[in-house]
């Protein structure tokens, strides 16, 4: 069976959500990455959707290159957090408030 | 030829580098002797290249100044009679007026820089005399204008001496600009920069273009050499050292715009409207400086005011294309002026830095020997019978009456009225200076029995002066003289060399006569009203004699005319450029502008909040707005 366009973008929109109002609203720097992580996996899903709603195989590519990049972000992000918490001891996102205005 | 041309220009630039380069280290005498050795070698020279080139035209090339396409500009020399009288005075005198500077300057401090500028002068003046193309002969132009400027405001410390420098070099940049003019048109049209290209090409030019170049090329001469309306920088450079004075402003560098004027005649030759402006110039400049110099207390402003009027002579004997009498003229005039100037030195030494000639007086017996030197420059000014001004003012005279247009005839007519004042202003200066009872009311005058010692280089180098200028006029003696008329004759492969006026004997003999009686009439007249009585003071009372002397005091009020009309206009505007259009629109705008984007820049940096969650959600928040935005206009077209 084949799963209707409208889900999967349905499905897309849902976790797009979900990610931006996690990296909103959450203060840990893990959970900020988390949101993002998974809004990027939002915009994979629609790609794939839309790959199968159009038969066109450059969506998937398409989604490829997200996982790619994704992993990529994760790896610095990751470095930088670490580097962040070496630093001040911390990952709570408003410490890092030295360019306040 | 050639070494000989090289060494003769380069002479006095050796005198002046080493004296710039090394000068601060050499005793006193070593920069005097310097000084006067190189230039002394550079007469040497010219009087062997005088020798050596016969009436040919030489021309010589140095090296390769610059080339920019089919632009190329050498360093070349060209050389012929005209050049060669020329090197020969400017060396001559500059020669005389050095040794007389040692004695002079002796007790100033900065002699290293006043021998190195007067070197440098020479060279300059001999680039600008022997340059064999426009460019080379504007770098000399130029030159000589920067050691007129450095020499007159030689005591810088005074601000009367430096203004006056200043001056000089500004009023004189207006005339440098027209012959810039000049030269780029001359290149258009000829397409050639030397000057015997030049004066080859001159016949193939149209009236029009013949017109306009002469008219530049006159507004570069008026500037140079302190013609009417430019005259007013002459007067005010008399600040300068006496011997500065006596060589740049009387013999040689005024003189450099009426050899402009020669050394391209064939171009001013084509133009018959530009040779009667320039005789008009000319002739206007005569009775401008007679008449000023007739009433002038400074001894060295009558002198510069009798400059400019000689200059005028000069000019209109161009004007009346008789390039013979013009530079005959100029020869006799450098001999006597400098003597005059050389002398007026001696005079003002002598009585302690006093330049007021009704604080002088009764010198003959103080300063006998002065005395004949004195009475032979102002009898050769005065155009006394015999002596150089005698015959080279008469030969311009007559040149101008023999000019057939009618225009010319008015000319005579004017330049011969001032031909009268010349003698009455010279002998004024002579006997007040000399005559009379010693008004030593100046305290520091010395008791009047007592004989006034000047250092005895001073005089003697004047006697040379003096003898030439009575009888230079041997240099070009009219035939009913039972000369030969020498000079013209010498000058006759000059381009544009005028052939002889065509006077009758007669016609030349009575002009002669006439103009010898007027002279001496003019000097018992200038003995019974000057000699004689004491010159009456101004009463204050507003009579017309009075404002009459006052207009001629002042120089018909040029100056006050420039500093009202133009100086003061421009200055206005300049600040009105600078206060409100500068300092009030631009800059105010500027600053406005800033002070808007400090202001916004206030307000919005409240927003950056250092707040990593709040900024994704305004990033979240634009990106939903644009998104929506662009949706909207999507679904808007689209219907």
């Amino acid at each position: 069976m084949t799963i209707p366009f409208t889900h999967m973008l349905s499905l897309a929109i849902l976790l797009f959500v979900m990610g931006a109002a996690c990296a909103m609203t959450r203060k840990n720097l893990f959970m900020i990455l988390i949101g993002v992580e998974v809004m990027l996996n939002a915009a994979g899903i629609a790609f794939v959707a839309a790959a199968m709603r159009w038969l066109d195989m450059n969506g998937q590519v398409m989604a490829l290159f997200v996982m790619t990049a994704a992993a990529a972000e994760i790896a610095v992000a990751l470095a930088l957090i670490v580097c962040i918490q070496r630093r001040t001891g911390s990952t709570h996102s408003d410490r890092f408030n030295l360019l306040k205005g | 030829m050639k070494p000989v041309l090289f060494l003769l220009i380069s002479f006095p630039l050796l005198g002046a580098l080493i004296l710039a380069l090394i000068g601060r280290y050499l005793s006193r005498r070593a920069v005097e002797t310097i000084a006067c050795t190189t230039v002394a070698a550079a007469f040497v020279l010219a009087l062997t290249a005088f020798l050596l080139s016969g009436q040919k035209a030489h021309s010589v090339t140095l090296a390769r100044w610059f080339a920019a396409g089919s632009f190329q500009v050498d360093l070349d020399l060209y050389y012929d009679p005209l050049a060669a009288v020329m090197t020969l005075m400017v060396t001559f005198v500059s020669s005389l007026v050095h040794l007389y500077s040692v004695a002079y300057m002796r007790r100033e401090s900065g002699y290293t820089r006043y021998f190195c500028f007067l070197n440098l002068f020479v060279f300059a003046m001999l680039v600008i005399v022997t340059s064999g193309n426009l460019v080379f002969l504007y770098l000399g132009w130029e030159t000589v204008g920067l050691c007129s400027y450095a020499l007159i405001g030689f005591w810088h410390e005074k601000p009367e001496a430096a203004d006056a420098g200043a001056k000089a070099f500004v009023v004189t940049r207006l005339g440098d600009v027209a012959f810039g003019i000049a030269i780029a048109l001359l290149w258009i049209n000829i397409g050639h920069l030397s000057v015997s290209g030049i004066n080859d090409g001159a016949a193939g030019l149209s009236t029009q273009a013949a017109g306009i170049i002469g008219l530049l090329l006159l507004m570069a001469a008026i500037g140079k050499s302190a013609q009417l309306p430019l005259a007013v920088w002459l007067p005010d450079a008399m600040a300068g050292p006496t011997p500065v004075s006596a060589l740049i402003h009387a013999a040689t560098m005024v003189t450099a715009g009426v050899y402009l004027l020669m050394r391209f005649f064939p171009i001013i030759q084509g133009s018959p409207f530009v040779m009667a402006v320039i005789a008009f110039v000319g002739v206007m400049t005569v009775c401008f400086g007679a008449f000023a110099a007739l009433v002038q207390k400074d001894i060295k402003r009558i002198l510069a005011y009798s400059t400019i009027s000689q200059v005028g002579y000069m000019f209109l004997a161009v004007g009346a294309g008789d390039l013979a009498g013009s530079l005959f003229h100029l020869i006799s005039h450098a001999f006597f002026k400098s003597l005059l100037f050389l002398a007026a030195g001696c005079v003002i030494h002598a009585l302690h830095e006093e330049q007021d000639i009704f604080r002088m007086g009764g010198l003959r017996q103080r300063m006998p020997q002065l005395f004949w030197l004195f009475l032979a420059g102002a009898a050769s000014l005065g155009a006394f019978p015999l002596t150089a001004g005698f015959f080279s003012k008469d030969r311009i005279l007559l040149a101008v009456f023999l000019q057939p247009q009618a225009v010319y005839k008015i000319f005579w007519a004017i330049a011969a009225m001032a031909a009268v004042i010349t003698p009455l202003y010279a002998f004024r200066l002579f006997f007040i200076v000399f005559f009379g009872q010693p008004r030593a009311d100046a305290g520091h005058a010395p008791a009047p029995d007592s004989r006034v010692s000047v250092p005895n280089l001073m005089t003697w180098v004047l006697w040379p002066l003096a003898v030439l200028s009575v009888f230079a006029g041997f240099l070009n003696l009219p035939v009913n003289w039972a000369g030969n008329e020498w000079l013209a004759h010498y000058l006759a492969t000059v381009p544009g060399a005028a052939p002889e006026p065509l006077a009758s004997p007669k016609l030349e003999s009575a002009m002669q006569m006439g103009s010898a009686l007027i002279t001496i009439v003019m000097v018992i007249f200038a003995w019974v009203y000057y000699g004689v009585r004491i010159q009456p003071g101004e009463n204050g009372e507003t009579t017309f004699q009075n404002k009459l002397h006052a207009l001629f005091l002042n120089g018909f009020y040029l100056d006050r005319f420039y500093q009202t009309r133009i100086i003061a206009p421009y200055r206005a505007a300049a600040g009105f450029l600078w206060q409100q259009v500068d300092a009030g629109w631009v800059d105010a705008g500027l600053d406005q502008s800033a002070r808007f984007f400090l202001t916004l820049a206030e307000r919005l940096r409240h927003w950056n909040t250092g707040r990593v969650s709040q900024y994704v959600s305004m990033m979240v928040t634009g990106f939903t707005l644009i998104l929506c935005g662009l949706t909207a206009a999507w679904w808007y077209f689209q219907i």
